[in-house]
């Protein structure tokens, strides 16, 4: 299979597909082919479903033939392995659900079955969306497509290592604190946390629910904007779910620029970032300036207090896990056992003051959203972690970008904006209001069109 | 208040929960928690606006 299929855009497949270059079938088994050949070092995929993607390309073929319009017709993906997959197993990545196989489909999965797409297997993810998999546990950690030594983040570790490598188009990631950013920002793909409530998480394992999202990840914003438009949208199975009104997101990009308004926060998300995270930061804000953006510098001061969002996503965690935790301690991996145990430990009241630190942040970042249209900020702060770091038991939760923006629910669009000096790519997030994610893609595009960091293939 | 959490306070709230965290484990436990709970140890909650978690009923639904 040449790379520019493995490669090619949603857009370009389903050009090819209607003008009869290229079938879903021949994709389909292409990809299959490329999985076996390249996903034995990469582990990105924890269950593979060839006869399921074969049965759904020839539907996506007899519907071409029959002049179907539906853009993600014929198109492959794979699902991270906490969405629940009618008939096919669905691990957590754990081995307590090792043999588990659902018998209902979550509403994102069913939502992009309906829009034709063709769904390639599971891919791997953190333990429970947590924890690493340390050796010895049941499955393998995926690995990053641009140095097998480095972690490709996570908990969408898969999703991350499968759209970098070209293995897959699209795939789901689910983000409670950086899970979808952070591997678009180690892989150097396109991740999107949707507003809190746009994407239903019916059907998704839980880890935090009052800071679980889910969305697109894909390898360009263009289809990141594909891949939102089948899942955004109300879901009554979700009582998080939001009944807004759902946007054109294609039809949002491409719209001048000139103007937007973006802050840059520089309180809090510049402590101790590596200096080439910096300078490919700097140089992204120079573009959008060249671009006609309005960037300025704001300030959020309550962001400081955003470390307390641990005490709510432990406490909702451990809610959640309790009675599997006493029950098959030994099911869980050793360190993501004791994590899951803070929650035990965290009070009521430190629990309720967390939420209220949460409202402050909230309050605040609406405020600075009423003067500017969009914030960016570095999506990590580093580049992506050696392994040899990241599985020493005693590793902590490094500083991270990503929270804030779960506290407040906000819609993030984690971006690649230049590789460090050994090899491994960077990454900017832009957050927008509540339910303007075609704000954030439409400046993420233009951005992207005005640089080729995407265009970068890693030396698989 | 001491906004550091101690090794003994850790110890005194696993005890308290009923759960077992085994020695090895409890400085990486420590260190998770008291990361998480400095700034709500900071908070003087009488200084800030009241802020109370939303619960929203509305007419003819459940």
């Amino acid at each position: 299979m040449s790379d520019a299929i493995a490669y090619a855009t949603i857009r370009e497949l389903g050009a090819r597909y209607r003008a009869r270059q290229l079938s879903p079938v021949e994709v389909t088994r292409a990809l299959l082919e490329r999985i076996e050949k390249l996903d034995g070092a990469l582990h990105a995929f924890i269950t593979l479903t060839p006869e399921r993607a074969l049965a759904d390309a020839r539907a996506a073929e007899e519907a071409l033939r029959q002049g179907d319009g539906r853009p993600l017709l014929g198109i492959p993906v794979a699902h991270k392995d906490i969405y629940c997959t009618r008939g096919i197993r669905t691990t957590g990545g754990s081995a307590l659900y090792a043999d588990w196989t659902p018998d209902t489909d979550a509403t994102c999965v069913r939502r992009w079955q309906d829009a034709g797409t063709v769904l390639l297997g599971k891919l791997i993810t953190h333990e429970f969306a947590f924890g690493l998999q340390f050796p010895g546990h049941r499955f393998q950690p995926a690995r990053n497509p641009w140095n097998p030594a480095h972690i490709p983040g996570g908990s969408s570790s898969g999703s991350g290592a499968a759209l970098a490598a070209g293995l897959v188009h699209g795939a789901t990631g689910s983000d409670t604190g950086g899970s979808i950013r952070g591997p678009a920002s180690f892989c150097g793909i396109v991740g999107l946390k949707p507003t809190y409530g746009r994407c239903s998480r019916a059907g998704v394992l839980s880890l935090s629910w009052t800071l679980d999202h889910t969305g697109p990840m894909a390898r360009t914003v263009e289809d990141c904007a594909y891949l939102l438009q089948p899942l955004a949208g109300h879901d009554p199975a979700d009582p998080a779910s939001s009944p807004a009104l759902v946007d054109d997101y294609v039809a949002a990009l491409g719209r001048d620029v000139r103007g937007v308004r973006v802050g840059v926060v520089r309180n809090y998300f510049f402590e101790g970032v590596d200096p080439e995270v910096e300078r490919a930061f700097e140089a992204a804000m120079a573009t959008l300036r060249q671009l006609g953006a309005d960037v300025r510098d704001v300030r959020i001061p309550s962001l400081a207090a955003s470390p307390s969002f641990m005490l709510i996503m432990l406490a909702e965690a451990y809610a959640y896990h309790e009675r599997d935790l006493r029950d098959h301690p030994e099911l869980y991996g050793e360190v993501l056992r004791e994590r899951l145990l803070a929650g035990a430990l965290v009070t009521g009241a430190e629990y309720m003051q967390a939420q209220r630190i949460r409202s402050e942040i909230c309050r605040e970042t609406a405020a600075v959203l009423r003067e500017v249209d969009v914030l960016a900020t570095p999506t990590s702060p580093r580049p992506a972690t050696p392994f040899a770091q990241a599985q020493d038991p005693d590793f902590g939760f490094p500083r991270s970008n990503t929270p804030p923006f779960n506290i407040t629910g906000s819609p993030t669009l984690a971006l690649p904006c230049g590789f460090s000096s050994s090899g491994l790519p960077l990454s900017m997030q832009l957050a927008g209001r509540a339910f303007e994610e075609r704000t954030v893609l439409g400046l993420g595009h233009a951005y992207e069109q005005a640089t080729d960091w995407h265009k970068r293939r890693p030396p698989v | 208040m001491n906004n550091e959490l101690t090794l003994q306070e850790l110890r005194d709230r696993v005890k308290a929960a009923g759960i077992t965290i085994p020695d090895n484990r409890l400085s990486m436990v420590r260190k998770l928690l008291s990361d998480a709970l400095v700034h709500v140890r900071a908070l003087d909650s009488r200084a800030i606006k009241t802020v109370e978690p939303a619960v929203r009923f509305e007419a003819g639904h459940e």
